[in-house]
């Protein structure tokens, strides 16, 4: 049993509870009564980390890129590094995959330093760098063969070709290929020696939204392969649709780290639950009593945060058991822009353009 | 290394390299129409105004008819050489195209062999024959007017011919001269063009970076690289080679300095390639600035002119660029024969592809800062 310490998010009261690794249990303050979730997080074991950064740091001059960073990314999860163009991203990626030296810090990658074994990671890696463009006068078939020779471990061409929807377009030269095949044709590349992490350094960029859908869905299909995934993107939607773990890094640093719920329970508003038009003008007065978190009320509308899907059920029960009727309801999560607007004060899509 | 990551490098160069027309021409095409446009050209001759130097060691009645025959032809201008100066001596140290001596008893051979049917004379006219602008022009004037002169004293018998001797001992052409030097310059472009695509943009396109978290390393890479640059060198050689044979009858020899100096060059102008896709990123720029290397190089450093035909300056100026020492050594080598001199520079050859080539491996980096 292990014992944990929560803070109420409405009165900052400290909660004890105890639980087990992987518990997530309800619980209720006891100074104001608001109710909440408390998630028991098992530490990440050793064998299931991938990456391991620590104390990463990288100076040009006067100029620090990347900022004394560090964090881990497990095997088999979509890790998305998050951040407006200039915040390090591409640095960290690059010195990650050693085309950059760092200034300090060190990087393993399954457990080894990659100063030391660098040639032996080069096998279980596979890499697209930012605004990759292959050789021109290639066909794609060719372009793939001519990487995979490169490994002493290669996957079946054919089977990447089909994996990417790529078959249709084997004997075309890469240069006549549009930019959404193009970038394609750079994530299959990177698949070649059927790798075990895939680093894809902004895949979407400068696509269009169907080109960029169909991107996302190659990284779908790779994840369900059971690929682990480092992902640099700026477009926040990306990372939303994409990552079982977010990094928002911000001039050099990280300044939030966790799942899309973590991040939004944490940094934004969360999910608020909207009902629209309660019969009954004590409806938020009863609510309360029942230890929801109102956060609006406005003529009969009113407005409740909700920080785990039960809850929705709960308020709804809560409401037929004090007779009061609604029109509508609907629910509304916080977005990644919501998190990067509160961190930072600035809006994530107005830095990146 | 690895030879399987090399040859697949070296196949993927070649493919690359027959799909693209641009380089196909300006490997292949390009130098033919040179070989072809230049050899025509200097086989030929368009000077409207000719002139003549002539020595009269007769200086009878009968040579001096001769010679205002030859200065009522409009078109021709009728220099005189001292009696007392050598004809050849004269000719180089005025570095004429040619000259005509009337010798000692032309007058008294003409005037015998109204007697005597058997008596011809020969004028004789002396000329360079590597300098293929006017001099057949100057020939036919000279032969035609002889032929009238024939005509006017016998009716029409021979009497008097002309002999030709040629101021040099080897009977080269222009093209012997213009073969070597299109060699040189043809892989100096391949190879300059070639190494800055190499560094500048396969590093603007990422290929770079890519590479580098593959398994292959620089050493290979280059060398693979260094594969293909020779493969391509040898190509345009032949070709070179093949057309001058059939289209201008050229005699070429192949041997040790030939080859030894068409792999340096190769090396050397990769190199040169190398450093400057090291310190010109862009790839627009690295164009101009190869440009503003090669092209200088290719008409200071005597690859279509005779550096002799060019101001003292700029001979002594040809010196210091590597791309004359390639036109010599594969002159002497392949034409001249004089394989003294080609030894002297090869060696020149290679050490500036030494130099040239050490200097590119070492600056060129994956890495990025």
């Amino acid at each position: 049993m292990i014992q944990k310490k929560f803070q109420c998010p409405k009165c900052n009261t400290i909660i004890t509870c105890s639980g087990e690794f992987g518990d997530v249990l309800k619980v209720r303050c006891s100074s104001c009564g608001a109710i909440g979730k408390a998630t028991f997080k098992a530490p990440i074991k050793t064998d299931d980390v991938a990456i391991e950064v620590s104390n990463l740091k990288k100076v040009y001059s006067n100029l620090v890129a990347v900022d004394n960073i560090s964090f881990c990314v497990k095997k088999g999860e979509v890790f998305a590094f998050l951040g407006p163009n200039g915040a390090g991203k591409t640095t960290t990626v690059e010195m990650i995959e050693s085309i950059r030296e760092p200034t300090e810090g060190t990087i393993k990658i399954f457990g080894k330093n990659i100063k030391t074994s660098f040639n032996e990671i080069k096998e279980k890696i596979g890499v697209l760098p930012q605004e990759f463009r292959s050789f021109e006068r290639l066909t794609v078939k060719e372009t793939l063969i001519y990487f995979s020779k490169l490994y002493e471990k290669r996957a079946d061409v054919d089977e990447i070709l089909q994996l990417m929807d790529l078959i249709d377009y084997k004997k075309m030269l890469y240069k006549n290929l549009s930019g959404g095949l193009k970038q394609r044709v750079g994530v299959a590349i990177s698949l070649v020696n059927d790798p075990e992490i895939v680093f894809l350094d902004e895949p979407t960029t400068g696509l269009d939204p169907k080109a960029r859908r169909e991107v996302w869905d190659v990284i779908v299909n790779l994840k369900k392969k059971g690929k682990t995934i480092f992902l640099t993107t700026h477009y926040m939607e990306e990372a939303e649709y994409l990552a079982d773990h977010i990094a928002i890094i911000h001039k050099g640093k990280i300044i939030a780290e966790g799942s899309l719920d973590e991040l939004t329970q944490k940094y934004g508003k969360g999910a608020v639950l909207h009902i629209k038009k309660c019969s009954n003008g004590n409806a938020a007065e009863i609510l309360k009593e029942n230890g929801f978190l109102v956060t609006s009320e406005k003529n009969g509308d009113i407005s409740i945060k909700i920080d785990y899907k039960e809850k929705v059920l709960e308020v709804l029960a809560a409401l037929r058991h004090a007779c009061i009727e609604y029109d509508s309801i609907d629910i509304r999560r916080s977005n990644l822009e919501e998190v990067f607007l509160n961190l930072t004060g600035a809006k994530l899509s107005e830095e990146t353009l | 290394m690895k030879p399987r990551i090399i040859i697949n490098d070296f196949v993927a160069s070649m493919k690359g390299w027959m799909r693209s027309r641009g380089t196909i021409f300006w490997s292949i095409v390009f130098p033919i129409m040179l070989i072809l446009i230049f050899g025509a050209i200097f086989s030929g001759g368009d000077n409207p105004t000719y002139t003549i130097y002539v020595q009269d060691l007769d200086e009878s009645m009968w040579s001096e008819n001769y010679i205002n025959t030859l200065k009522n032809i409009s078109f021709l201008k009728i220099e005189n050489i001292p009696r007392e100066k050598n004809i050849t001596d004269f000719i180089k140290e005025k570095d004429l195209r040619g000259a005509l001596l009337i010798p000692e008893g032309f007058g008294e051979k003409v005037e015998q062999s109204f007697y005597d049917h058997n008596i011809t004379v020969n004028l004789l006219f002396f000329f360079d024959p590597s300098d293929q602008g006017s001099i057949s022009v100057v020939r036919s004037i000279i032969s035609s007017s002889l032929q009238e002169t024939n005509l006017l004293l016998t009716g029409g018998r021979h009497v008097i011919g002309l002999e030709q001797v040629s101021t040099i001992t080897t009977k080269f052409k222009y093209i012997d001269f213009f073969i070597p030097g299109l060699i040189g310059f043809t892989i100096m472009q391949i190879c300059i063009y070639g190494s800055i695509e190499r560094n500048t943009k396969f590093r603007k396109d990422g290929i770079l970076r890519k590479l580098q978290t593959t398994p292959i390393t620089r050493t290979e890479w280059i060398f693979a690289k260094m594969l293909f640059m020779l493969f391509l060198s040898f190509f345009s050689t032949g070709i070179a080679v093949i057309v001058g044979i059939l289209a201008w009858g050229v005699v070429i020899n192949i041997n040790i300095w030939m080859i030894t100096i068409i792999v340096a060059n190769s090396f050397l102008f990769s190199g040169l390639g190398m450093i400057i896709g090291r310190f010109v990123k862009e790839e627009e720029t690295a164009d101009t600035a190869a440009g503003a290397i090669t092209f200088p190089m290719m008409f200071l450093a005597g690859t279509f002119y005779p550096l002799q035909s060019m101001p003292q300056f700029l001979q002594d100026f040809a010196k210091i660029l590597p791309l004359y020492y390639v036109n010599e050594g594969l002159r002497n080598s392949m034409i001249n024969l004089d394989y003294g001199k080609a030894t002297y520079y090869t060696v020149i050859v290679f050490v500036f592809a030494c130099v040239f080539f050490i200097a590119g491996v070492f600056l060129t980096k994956w890495k990025e800062d």
